[in-house]
């Protein structure tokens, strides 16, 4: 077949009838498309269902292991314990010392004969006693 | 797909009616096979469908549809095996032995062309069997009219030797 009979059988193919029941299937499966209701498929959602579970549990389980991160918990606040001072040892209050009795003076014995010379503030006035 | 307005609906059936043969067609002829065709137009059309309607001329329309159909077979084609099913198409009325060999000589032509790459046989169907001009094959294989001269150039040569084999 040269160039020439090729392009004439090609020709011959452009009017060709197309099979019509071929036509009937497209048109139909177009319009089925085309008015589908909008909703989603059961399939797409149970898909969604597995993706969405398969992301938790990544979550979940393949969580990056975060290295024990060492907590230094602050020192608990000591409390100063004041310790109570020790205990001077309180001296018992002295007791008052008790006066000692003083010896008292024996009066001057008066001795018979003898003179006694009181004087007053006036020293004008002595006053003699005379035993 | 949400509500369409019905002016829109109308179009659209319209549009399908006055090109689904052109989209078929043009499908059968570079994958070889009904079935794949009929996936082919549909998707052509649902595509047309989700594009809208606005375009600058009727012949723009054709333009777009012949780009989609070719790029969806030739995504077909490189995903899977073309299907070397023989044409059945529909015979005009004619005396039963011109019939019989212009069959004949269609199917191993049909045959051949099956076995050129997608491109050049996409550019073979729509220069050669389509009848569309240069330019309009250029812009619906994407590319320009020197490769499409080229790439129609080749397969002829191509096929010219895949039927001489057959014949020996």
């Amino acid at each position: 077949m040269n160039e020439q009979e090729m392009r004439e059988v090609f020709r011959g193919m452009r009017e060709e009838p197309v099979p019509a029941d071929s036509l009937a299937r497209v048109r139909t499966r177009v319009e089925e498309r085309i008015h589908r209701p909008r909703w989603v498929s059961p399939w797409k959602v149970a898909a969604a269902l597995v993706m969405a579970g398969c992301i938790a549990a990544g979550f979940l389980f393949l969580r990056p292991v975060r290295m024990p991160v060492r907590t230094v918990e602050p020192a608990p606040h000591e409390i100063a314990q004041v310790q109570p001072p020790p205990e001077i040892p309180v001296r018992a209050a002295p007791e008052p010392r008790r006066a000692r009795p003083r010896p008292v003076e024996a009066a001057p014995s008066i001795v018979p004969g003898m003179l006694i010379r009181i004087e007053t503030p006036d020293p004008d006035v002595v006053i003699l006693l005379v035993n | 797909m949400g509500e369409i307005p019905r002016e829109t609906t109308g179009s659209f059936d319209r549009v399908v009616r006055e090109r689904e043969i052109q989209v078929l067609r043009t499908a059968f002829r570079i994958l070889g096979n009904w079935a794949d065709a009929e996936d082919v137009a549909q998707e052509v059309f649902l595509r047309l469908h989700r594009h809208g309607l606005e375009f600058a001329s009727d012949g723009a329309v054709g333009g777009w549809l012949y780009r989609v159909t070719v790029n969806l077979c030739v995504d077909r084609t490189r995903s899977a095996r073309v299907s070397q099913e023989l044409p059945e198409l529909v015979s005009r009325d004619r005396s039963a032995e011109t019939a019989v060999l212009m069959e004949e000589k269609k199917q191993r032509l049909m045959t051949a062309l099956a076995l050129l790459p997608a491109k050049e046989r996409a550019a073979v169907v729509l220069r050669e069997i389509e009848g569309l001009s240069t330019a309009e094959v250029a812009a619906a294989l994407g590319s320009s009219e020197v490769t499409v001269r080229s790439q129609i150039s080749k397969a002829l040569v191509r096929l010219r030797g895949i039927l001489n084999r057959e014949e020996v």
